[in-house]
């Protein structure tokens, strides 16, 4: 009987969908490796070894760490997802290219066990693990992540600072193009601000990156740096300069999205990224922090829980 | 991202297949059918094996034979018919009593009609007189194209459903959704356009796109396919017996409890032993580990998907990435959702309006973590269902 001969053959079953979108987390960590591809090429280009050394030491760090610890948590190692290669290389890029080795290697280290570990792992974070580990050092060691003061061994200005010690006439000579290309003293990829501006297209153009937290992000910076431009051109420096400068792209395109510490409906996530916009204007105004950039972050992603109380009513719910 | 297409309409380019009548069905019956045959009994097609036990109008429909045969096995959830064996010598052939065409049809109106309906194997629990009625003619998923070739070939006996359902049900404002670009107009209805990219082809949605309101009491959701089950007794006059199944690329009028694997090979259909298998489609359809298995009367598609083809679900640890958020046509948070639940917080699953999920899928479908969501939802709506009935069970106790 052949309905005897079927019965013997099982085949596997699954629930459904069938059917997935084909993302994966690792899929998702390698597209981001090539989007930021070209800020390594051109950080590579401007600081030499430098960086390579800086970069080196963290994404290392950051994947040696990250095992190490979960084996310590008994959690089944995530290395080949390639998340913390990922924000080893993104916080690296908020660095200075002449950073010590042992103060890139420390603080890989707290970003990965503070920033991500603590909390369970990638995903879990409630904060941006790279400008967590970079909010640790600028604390703990101010002078040695100081972009002016590490930097000199080049002869450039580093506009933010030049913008906070010695006011609106230092940045007369500095170009939006001159700012795009790099071509200032910076974070080692925070100011290859052109090369960001790439990769993040290359995300959103793969759907791996919505256009909400960018887009309200850079909004943020523009409307507050454009009021305060209008109150006094004279004092306040123009809001394409804040746009361009400092760490501000690399926080829209890849600080700001950060999964786990941004909100996920459209409306919070529309708000998250102006506040923070606007928190980076206000802190580079009145803070005494050159660059406000990754507290800003920071602070955005304290209210993240707030702004993602703003939740749509379920269909069909009253 | 997102390298599967799921839009779900298609140019229909064949017509309608034929199936050969297979020598041995398995029909699927549920719970609440009782079957009225017994072992060995010689039947005939179309003459009734399984009665849904109420006295209403409303229910699930009666089962009928698909085919002449003999009741070979009765099952908890299935009726096995095979070919009659050969008279021996000297005795006569046992002629198979065939059930005569029901002339009724024509006469009966209201909840009569609806009686008659249910009685020749139409479901007619989801149906309430005088409500508006929605027809679903969207192609339900990508890769079943059942709607869309029944609205191409059937448009005859799609009429006849609609008058059937007309005199049975009184429906107010009757209104057909088709997909975006396609003209189609059934007797009496308004057409409306709508999206074809799956979800927005699930009942929910369509009602939404036909009236503007989501939820709406009082409308009626009924497909292509079902229709064209009404619209085949109508034409008929006969009970039930076919199913209307996409596989692969073709559509097929399949004899219902035709068995998978017969179906399969009589199509041609290529599929390996490490494939999954599927009734329905491939976003909610019920995977099958014995092809074995019948094809039930409102069974829309087998589908084949090979095994490898997408990264394995595994109970890997939310990523908060919120893809799942922006997916969700429920506007709920499944990612949050399937935390709460797998956590054993199942109170909170309902606080966070577990109940408007619509289990369209798409929340598995785009997590980058390969995370079951829509299966940690669904653990949640039946631990919650559970908790209820048990809450109802000690108040009648008391």
């Amino acid at each position: 009987m052949a309905s005897q001969d079927i019965s013997k053959k099982m085949y596997s079953v699954a629930s459904a969908p069938l059917w997935h979108s084909g993302a994966t987390l690792q899929k998702n960590m390698l597209h981001t490796l090539l989007a930021i591809l070209p800020v390594v090429a051109m950080a590579v280009y401007r600081y030499g070894y430098d960086a390579v050394v800086v970069m080196a030491w963290a994404g290392f760090t950051a994947v040696v760490t990250e095992a190490v610890v979960q084996k310590i948590m008994k959690q089944a190692p995530t290395s080949d997802d390639f998340s913390a290669l990922v924000d080893g290389l993104l916080f690296a890029f908020l660095l200075p290219a002449t950073a010590p080795a042992w103060m890139v290697i420390l603080g890989t280290a707290f970003m990965v066990i503070l920033g991500r570990m603590v909390f369970g792992g990638y995903g879990g974070s409630p904060v941006c693990a790279p400008a967590l580990g970079w909010a640790v050092l600028a604390i703990s060691w101010p002078d040695l992540v100081d972009l002016n003061g590490m930097l000199l061994k080049w002869d450039l200005i580093e506009p933010l600072s030049e913008l906070k010690y010695f006011g609106l006439d230092a940045i007369s000579s500095v170009t939006p193009m001159s700012l795009l290309l790099g071509e200032n003293l910076g974070a080692l990829g925070a100011s290859q601000a052109l090369m960001i501006i790439i990769g993040g297209a290359y995300l959103m153009s793969r759907g791996l990156l919505r256009w909400f937290i960018p887009v309200s992000f850079l909004a943020g910076v523009l409307v507050a740096g454009s009021i305060y431009n209008f109150i006094d051109p004279q004092l306040y420096a123009s809001p394409t300069f804040h746009l361009l400068s400092g760490s501000t792209l690399l926080a829209a395109f890849f600080l700001m999205p950060y999964p786990s510490s941004s909100p996920t409906w459209r409306l919070p996530m529309l708000l998250f990224g102006f506040f923070g916009g606007v928190m980076v204007i206000i802190i580079r105004t009145y803070g005494i922090y050159p660059d406000g950039a990754p507290f800003a972050i920071l602070l955005a992603n304290l209210c993240t829980p707030l702004f993602d109380l703003i939740q749509p009513k379920p269909f069909g719910g009253r | 991202m997102m390298k599967l297409r799921l839009n779900t309409s298609v140019e229909i380019k064949d017509t309608l297949q034929e199936v050969p009548t297979p020598l041995r069905v398995r029909i699927p019956i549920e719970s609440k059918h009782k079957p009225v045959v017994k072992k060995k009994q010689i039947l005939g097609r179309g003459q009734v094996i399984a009665e849904n036990s109420t006295k209403g109008a409303y229910g699930i429909g009666f089962v009928h034979s698909s085919i002449d045969g003999i009741v070979e096995d009765i099952l908890p959830d299935a009726i096995v018919i095979g070919p009659i064996p050969a008279p021996k010598e000297g005795e006569e052939a046992v002629a198979a009593p065939r059930p005569e065409p029901c002339s009724e049809l024509d006469s009966l109106g209201n909840e009569e009609l609806c009686r008659k309906l249910l009685e020749m194997g139409v479901d007619t629990s989801r149906f309430h007189a005088t409500r508006n009625l929605v027809i679903n003619g969207l192609n339900p998923e990508p890769g079943v194209l059942v709607s869309e070739q029944l609205m191409k070939d059937a448009q005859e006996v799609l009429k006849a459903g609609l008058q059937v359902l007309e005199r049975a049900f009184k429906p107010g404002v009757v209104k057909l959704v088709v997909a975006n670009g396609k003209q189609f107009s059934l007797h009496g209805c308004t057409t409306v356009n709508a999206s074809d990219v799956y979800p927005a082809t699930i009942d929910p949605l369509v009602v939404y796109a036909a009236t503007g309101a989501e939820r709406p009491d009082n409308v009626d959701v009924i497909s292509i396919s079902a229709l064209y089950r009404i619209g085949l007794v109508a034409t008929t006059k006969l009970p039930l017996m076919e199913a209307v199944v996409s596989v692969g690329e073709k559509v097929y009028r399949v004899p219902t409890g035709m068995t998978v694997q017969d179906l399969l090979d009589t199509t041609g259909t290529a599929y390996g032993t490490d494939w999954k298998l599927a009734l329905d489609g491939p976003m909610r359809g019920v995977a099958v580990s014995d092809l074995g298995v019948g094809i039930a009367p409102t069974c829309t598609a087998v589908t084949l998907v090979q095994d490898g083809l997408y990264p394995p679900v595994q109970p890997n640890p939310c990523i908060n990435c919120g893809e799942c958020v922006l997916a969700c046509p429920a506007r709920i948070h499944p990612g949050m959702l399937s935390r709460y639940a797998e956590f054993n917080m199942f109170e909170s699953t309902q606080s966070q309006h577990v109940g408007a999920c619509f289990e369209c899928g798409m929340c598995t479908f785009v997590c980058p973590a390969n995370r079951p969501v829509m299966q940690y939802l669904l653990l949640a709506k039946k631990q919650l269902a559970a908790q209820d009935e048990a809450v109802s069970t000690c108040r009648l106790q008391d």
